[in-house]
């Protein structure tokens, strides 16, 4: 039953030790042939005579020999081992056709492994440091139409004690904070944490431990962190007795407990957190408003994401359903905290659809269809360059054939041919991909946020380009090697010296290969035009604000230890000093900065408005001080600009866009209307020109500016209308606040312009990406088109000879050739443009400003590429012209 | 291949050598080869070589083993012997070879009446 096992354990053995079987077997076979001789010798012959009937008698000793090892060892490795041999031989022959190949393929198979290597260290590594990711999920709340990732304090304590899905349910929310240690003040990003963080997402500590039942009990109760391990190294001067130190945290005293490991950087995608402080010492780090536990009491304030790791055996859906039904009798037992339809989604890591991986998705996902793109050309290329090669080769599969090859034969070895190109190719790829893959952070955008992607080229990124080399070496290596094996040794031998013209029947294949390059590259061409052009139009977009000409600076008050009185004090001083200053038009204070990936809102209730059923009412809002809108250039259609004197001690004032206007008081004049929000009536002041809050393309959005001055915020942000180039402003608006506070540490220092392109991150990647593909193409397609005209016409020679002898100018023969290409391009072009109009759409996401057929970029990159057909044809054509009729004819 | 087409006649080479093993005990190849020629009563004359890819396919499924050894007129010589496996293997196949000639016979001979 399992003898064929045994007979392959033999054989394996056999060929592991083939030199001592061989040489053994030879012993036994001279000791055979000796025996025999002495039979003859005995029976009376001479011992010529003997040796040779002996010889006769036993057989050809060499073909015994070869029988005998193909028995004992494993005939299909040796096979294969030699057509590697022998492959490597026929290469190297051949070094600047390998090259070519090696190169193009190299081409293909890095814009691939590069993309993919970006896909693996985010989509497929959302979390890294975080143990078995597949099993954690993000939960999304449904409010009405609206899907939002934030949850309340008392609303997640429900979730958490009454599911029966999650082995752990973490909240958390991520925060600038100012840490201070051995008195030196540093702005990092920090995240607050449910005690159960580390445990849940299975991190093991580097050194200490993590955050204990205890510290998740009492509000105030656990003054305790974990640091990173970028934090150890860079703050810390990797102290190996770090825990148990004191550090400062917003002005209030923590002892570091924990290091986290070096590959753990937090619970959001792309995001790096360097502390890790628990959910209790809330308002220590943040003291604004009541008392300490008031955050923590809230139900209406939503500011938590949670995600949860599935118990064993608990699907995703199973949770969704059970959380569903939950927020359901949450928001039946709090109404007036959860407004309008309320729902649960939960979403595996790599989908969840806010912060980097929302962002990314859609881009690199499209990126990788379109790098496959490019290695389906880049195969087209070397199927084409491998045909012609092919024909050069008749006469050895001719040879090889009539000795008595199979056609099988020659097919297994040129794939092994096509196989090691590609091998070849991917390993250069690699080392391509090494640098590339790294080129993924230039294209982070600048931004606020602790933005922080690791790509490594690992195990899984060289496994996957292994596999693809393959495929590829068998994809692009099976129709060359079906069409130079398929051939009649008698006739091909002949055929060498054969037919006059070229023959329109052996290019056909060929010429096929070089209409799908061309088509595809064109394809490409067309996607890195819409991209190119969106990315451009992205930059020069007007977000109904100019952001030329504004420096941004931030500070914060709050681990300075500042009164509220003070504090605003400060802030009102100091718009006076910048303002004064020789340069400066307009200055102004703001909590926030429009364009960038951080975004509050707030529910309200406008006055006199009939609510649909279930609808949600918000809109984005900001605190801004006076002469804002006189800094970013916004218009004021209606009403005043606020006042220093608008505070919390006057009426309560607010200036809303026209697009909330539009919305809830149509056709009436909303100044001097009123609407509820933060729990008190506030009157609308002014009307500001809708602009851009979110994102590029984004529906107007109703928003709400309310008056800084209101509320005392410590962190703000200043913005500074200047006439010069802002950069020259940035040490002259440090130094003024320097002067009010000299160790107050000011961050974020940027020009508006320069912060804003966070906006256009998707173009940028996706235009600087598809726009080097785009390049790669049309690069491969002219080589291709070059190729085969180039050897088409040194095939046809001699009819080019006989027809100069006949009487034909250069011209006409430049004619003939490029009129082949042209041919060639025409057909091409015209699937390409076919196949542009269909797919283009699929990339509508990914575009701004340009439609999906854009006639402009059709246009253009046709003429491209035709340009670049025509030039690969005239090269070949001019040669062409100069074939010496006699010379040509005797040639061959 | 040249494999299957003789598959009938391999079987049945494989068959007379484990048969004259198990008969003569241990032997070397040459001693096979012309105890089969001998008992054949020289009707069988084969190229004595081939003796040896049937020796190797027997030693793959481990019906016989092989040892070096020194032979009559004290040369090096391998020696091959029949095992355990093989003699079962040898009375599998004998009682299957008896079998099927039986019926192959009975049915020519029904032909030729015919």
């Amino acid at each position: 039953m399992f003898g064929w096992l045994k007979v392959l354990g033999s054989r394996i053995r056999g060929w592991l030790s083939m030199r001592h079987v061989d040489e053994d077997f030879s012993e036994e076979l001279g000791a055979h042939l000796e025996m025999l001789t002495q039979e003859n010798i005995r029976q009376g012959m001479t011992p010529e005579q003997a040796q040779r009937t002996a010889r006769v008698k036993l057989g050809g000793v060499t073909q015994l020999r070869e029988t005998n090892r193909e028995l004992r060892g494993l005939p299909v490795i040796d096979t294969i081992l030699k057509d590697i041999r022998y492959a490597f031989r026929t290469l190297r022959k051949n070094l600047g056709y390998t090259a070519v190949v090696v190169l193009t393929l190299a081409l293909g198979i890095g814009a691939n492994s590069t993309v993919f290597s970006w896909i693996n260290a985010t989509l497929l590594n959302p979390l890294p440091g975080v143990a078995d990711q597949t099993r954690v999920v993000t939960l999304m709340r449904t409010s009405g139409d609206r899907l939002t990732p934030s949850f309340s304090y008392p609303d997640y304590e429900d979730f958490r004690d009454r599911n029966q899905v999650f082995s752990g349910l973490i909240a958390s929310s991520i925060y600038p904070m100012s840490l201070t240690y051995n008195d030196k003040p540093e702005r990092i990003w920090g995240t607050v944490v449910s005690e159960n963080y580390f445990d849940a997402f299975g991190v093991k500590l580097q050194y200490g431990r993590g955050f204990l039942p205890a510290e998740g009990k009492v509000p105030g109760g656990a003054p305790v962190a974990v640091i990173s391990y970028h934090l150890w190294e860079s703050s810390f001067d990797r102290n190996p007795a770090i825990v148990g130190q004191k550090i400062q945290l917003n002005n209030y005293s923590y002892t570091i407990v924990g290091v986290a490991p070096r590959e753990f950087l937090g619970s959001y995608t792309a995001l790096r957190s360097e502390i890790w402080v628990p959910m209790m010492m809330h308002y220590q780090l943040f003291p604004i408003g009541g008392n300490p536990a008031t955050r923590l009491k809230q139900r209406g304030d939503n500011w938590l994401i949670i995600q949860g790791r599935l118990k064993a055996g608990k699907s995703s859906e199973q949770a969704q359903a059970e959380l569903n039904t939950l927020m359901q009798q949450i928001a039946e037992q709090y109404p007036k905290e959860h407004e309008g339809r309320q729902g649960i989604r939960v979403y595996p890591l790599w989908k969840v659809p806010f912060g980097a991986t929302a962002f990314l998705g859609t881009v690199l996902m499209s990126l990788m269809a379109i790098a496959g793109v490019v290695l389906l050309l880049a195969c087209a290329n070397v199927a084409n360059l491998m045909l012609v090669r092919g024909v050069s080769r008749t006469r050895e599969m001719a040879i090889r054939l009539s000795l008595g090859a199979t056609r099988g034969r020659l097919v297994a070895q040129l794939l092994t041919e096509s196989v090691m190109l590609a091998i070849l190719g991917g390993g250069v790829a690699v080392l391509v991909t090494l640098w590339t893959s790294k080129s993924f952070a230039s294209l982070r955008p600048p931004s606020q946020l602790p933005i922080w992607i690791h790509i490594d080229v690992d195990r899984r990124v060289l496994l996957i380009s292994l596999a693809v080399s393959i495929l590829t070496g068998i994809v692009f290596g099976l129709l060359p090697a079906l069409r130079t094996s398929g051939i009649n040794p008698a006739s091909a031998v002949k055929e060498e010296s054969g037919s006059a013209s070229g023959g329109p029947r052996k290019f056909r294949l060929s010429s096929g290969l070089a209409v799908a390059q061309i088509a595809l590259s064109l394809l490409m061409l067309v996607f890195a035009g819409l991209m190119i052009r969106s990315f451009q139009k992205a930059q020069r977009f007007n977000p109904g604000f100019n952001a030329n000409n504004v420096l941004l600076a931030s500070y914060d008050l709050l681990p300075e230890g500042y009164t509220d009185d003070r504090g605003l004090q400060f802030h009102q001083q100091l718009l006076a000093k910048i303002e004064a200053l020789p340069g400066v038009q307009a200055a102004s204070l703001s909590d926030w900065v429009p364009l960038g990936f951080i975004f509050s809102s707030s529910t309200f209730v406008p006055e006199g408005y009939q609510p649909k059923p279930h609808e949600l009412i918000e809109a984005g809002i900001a605190r801004i001080s006076p002469n804002y809108f006189r800094t970013m250039e916004i218009p004021l259609l209606e009403g005043r600009d606020f006042r220093v004197e608008d505070t919390r001690k006057t009426q309560s004032v607010v200036i809303i866009n026209q697009a909330l206007a539009d919305r809830y008081w149509p056709r009436q004049d909303a100044v001097g209307k009123r609407m509820r929000i933060d729990g008190d009536w506030a009157t609308v002041i002014a009307i500001a020109r809708t602009s851009n809050y979110t994102r590029l393309n984004e529906q107007p959005d109703p928003f709400i500016y309310q008056p800084l001055y209101r509320d005392y915020l410590p962190s703000v942000t200043l913005h500074l209308r200047v006439s010069r180039n802002p950069a020259e402003f940035a040490l002259a608006a440090q130094n003024t606040i320097h002067e009010m506070n000299a160790t107050l540490p000011v961050f974020d220092i940027i020009e508006l312009a320069t912060r804003i392109q966070v906006a256009s991150g998707i173009q940028r990647i996706a235009g600087s990406t598809v726009g080097v593909f785009g390049l790669l193409a049309l690069a491969l397609a002219a080589v291709g088109i070059y190729g085969v005209i180039a050897y088409s016409t040194k095939l046809r020679t001699r009819e080019i000879g006989i027809r100069m002898a006949l009487g034909a100018n250069p011209r006409d023969i430049l004619r003939l050739v490029v009129g082949q290409g042209i041919r060639l391009t025409l057909i091409g072009g015209g699937i390409g443009l076919a196949a542009s109009f269909l797919f283009s759409r699929l990339l509508s996401s990914l575009l701004f400003g340009v439609s999906p057929s854009d006639p402009f970029t059709f246009a253009g990159v046709t003429c491209l590429l035709a340009g670049a057909a025509l030039f690969a044809c005239y090269i070949p054509a001019r040669r062409a012209m100069r074939v010496d009729p006699i010379v040509s004819l005797r040639y061959e | 291949m040249a494999e299957g087409k003789s598959e009938i006649l391999q079987g049945t080479l494989d068959l007379m050598v484990l048969k004259t093993l198990e008969a003569m005990g241990p032997l070397h190849g040459y001693g096979i080869a012309r105890r089969i020629e001998q008992v054949s009563e020289e009707a069988l004359q084969i190229n004595q070589g081939t003796i040896y890819a049937s020796l190797v396919r027997l030693l793959h499924r481990s019906w016989i083993s092989a040892a070096w050894g020194a032979s009559e007129n004290n040369r090096k010589a391998k020696f091959y012997s029949i095992t355990k496996a093989g003699r079962k293997r040898l009375a599998a196949e004998a009682e299957n070879w008896e079998r099927i000639s039986g019926v192959i016979g009975r049915v020519l001979r029904l032909a030729e009446r015919e």
